[in-house]
């Protein structure tokens, strides 16, 4: 993806928590429909890279940009290019499917909440279920509606922390269709997670995190899926430089 | 101002739905009116002072037990990070939980007043009025602090325990003076002797709320 289509820039990144450096100076750049998974051992700085980007946690230094605004400057112009789905749903469980989306709709000052939000029940297959509350739904009906709440601005950068955590095999696999069509879409992708198997399969870019510094950045097409595996491991033990 | 009405009217519209939070406070508020009347002798008249002070027992104790929830509600599946993501701004989010919060302290005081007139006498019902420009300046005062301690303890794993350790120490000068307006009130006494009062109730009403719009954007985040 050529630089020039930038959609996200982060540029000597640093955060630390109680004298912990959870995340080292990373710089890193994304165009637009670009897919990242990031891979990386617990307490990597995976959750905190993405907590950054999601303006939820402040960096203790660098840089942020989304599509040319700064994540300190404009700080509600970012916001609105953002998407975030992790493995909470950040759903009201009292509200139903449909007054959720219309909620979250109206927070980003959509001009059609209702019809927006119908729209995106459609995709989701939840369109039939819009006016049960989300206290009822499973955890993949949840997560379905998830995305659906995650995309209802439109946004350009999809930040995604685990989102396959507690799902069964069904709902992971119906997961994995729904974030392929992100693709389609041109969203920017940036998707934290364990599982190999899938990160590889969805990505176009593959990174590794290591104690808060991108160890390996590289095309997908450049990986051999056989090897990963060893290649991760090596990264862990700090033999692999990209 | 749009945003905070759109929270506002999302936070009624659930608060109905699952209405926990008011039972427990008018059930809370209810069992105090009753425990301490059975406490006061038969046929003796209450005094204005002690009167006072049972009311805003009742009030204060209900009130803590619905303050914490408007802000620990959306903990539940980290809706508070919905909020915090969208381009709400955390000034607009401190208005509609203190405006909710408000009400939801109006709502109790609806219930809780007669029963406390029911159960204290008549004598009570002594300016009406002025009363109610008391419990509206305790209220906004309650509210205020409530919301900005909640928002405080909401990071912290222990909303709950946290919060009346927070809330009571900064509140009590308000309750002091909220229950030595209201004794008057009940004394008869006229409006001049305490008006002084009731000011320095409404100014810590407004810098509580000044503070909250402050401080919220600080420690909401991380």
């Amino acid at each position: 993806m050529a630089a020039a289509t930038e959609y996200l820039e982060i540029s000597g990144l640093s955060k630390d928590y109680e004298g912990c450096r959870a995340l080292d100076d990373l710089c890193l750049c994304l165009g637009r429909g670009e897919f990242l998974t990031l891979f990386g051992p617990n307490g990597a700085g995976k959750s905190t890279l993405l907590r950054i980007i999601a303006t939820l946690t402040s960096p203790t230094s660098g840089r942020v940009r989304v599509r040319g605004f700064d994540l300190e400057e404009d700080a509600a112009k970012f916001r609105m290019q953002l998407g975030f789905i992790s493995h909470h749903s950040l759903l009201y469980d009292q509200m139903t499917a449909m007054e959720n989306l219309v909620f979250y709709g109206s927070l980003y000052a959509i001009a059609d909440p209702e019809a927006r939000a119908l729209e995106l029940l459609r995709q989701v297959d939840l369109h039939h279920r819009r006016h049960q509350r989300v206290g009822g739904f499973s955890r993949g009906m949840r997560q379905r509606l998830s995305i659906a709440r995650a995309l209802v601005n439109d946004p350009a950068i999809l930040l995604l922390d685990e989102p396959f955590t507690g799902l069964d095999q069904e709902a992971s696999a119906l997961l994995a269709e729904r974030l392929l069509l992100l693709r389609q879409w041109q969203r920017t992708v940036i998707m934290v997670t364990h599982d190999m198997d899938r990160g590889l399969a969805m990505a176009d870019r593959i990174g590794i995190l290591v104690s808060g510094r991108l160890v390996f950045l590289a095309r997908r097409d450049h990986i051999d899926p056989a090897a990963f595996a060893g290649l991760y491991r090596a990264a862990l033990a700090g033999e692999v430089m990209s | 101002m749009r945003y905070a009405w759109l929270v506002i009217r999302k936070d009624l519209r659930t608060g109905l739905r699952r209405p926990q939070a008011l039972l427990s406070m008018l059930f809370f508020g209810f069992l105090l009116l009753v425990i301490l009347n059975v406490a006061v002798p038969a046929g003796t008249a209450v005094a204005p002072e002690t009167g006072a002070g049972i009311l805003w027992v009742a009030i204060t104790f209900a009130a803590v037990l619905g303050l914490g929830r408007t802000v620990a509600q959306e903990k539940e599946n980290r809706c508070l990070e919905g909020l915090l993501l969208s381009p709400l701004s955390p000034e607009a989010l401190f208005g509609a939980k203190m405006t909710v919060n408000f009400l939801l302290i109006c709502l109790a005081q609806a219930a809780i007043l007669p029963l406390f007139f029911i159960l204290y006498g008549d004598g009570f019902l002594r300016g009406i009025p002025m009363l109610l420009l008391v419990l509206l300046t305790a209220n906004a005062g309650f509210a205020a602090t409530g919301t900005l301690c909640s928002a405080i303890t909401a990071g912290t794993g222990r909303n709950e325990a946290l919060l009346p350790m927070l809330f009571f120490p900064l509140v009590m000068p308000l309750i002091a003076m909220a229950v030595k307006v209201s004794g008057m009130i009940f004394a008869a006494e006229e409006p001049a002797r305490y008006s002084s009062w009731l000011q320095v109730m409404a100014a810590f009403a407004c810098i509580f709320t000044g503070l909250g719009f402050l401080v919220t954007g600080r420690v909401i985040r991380d």
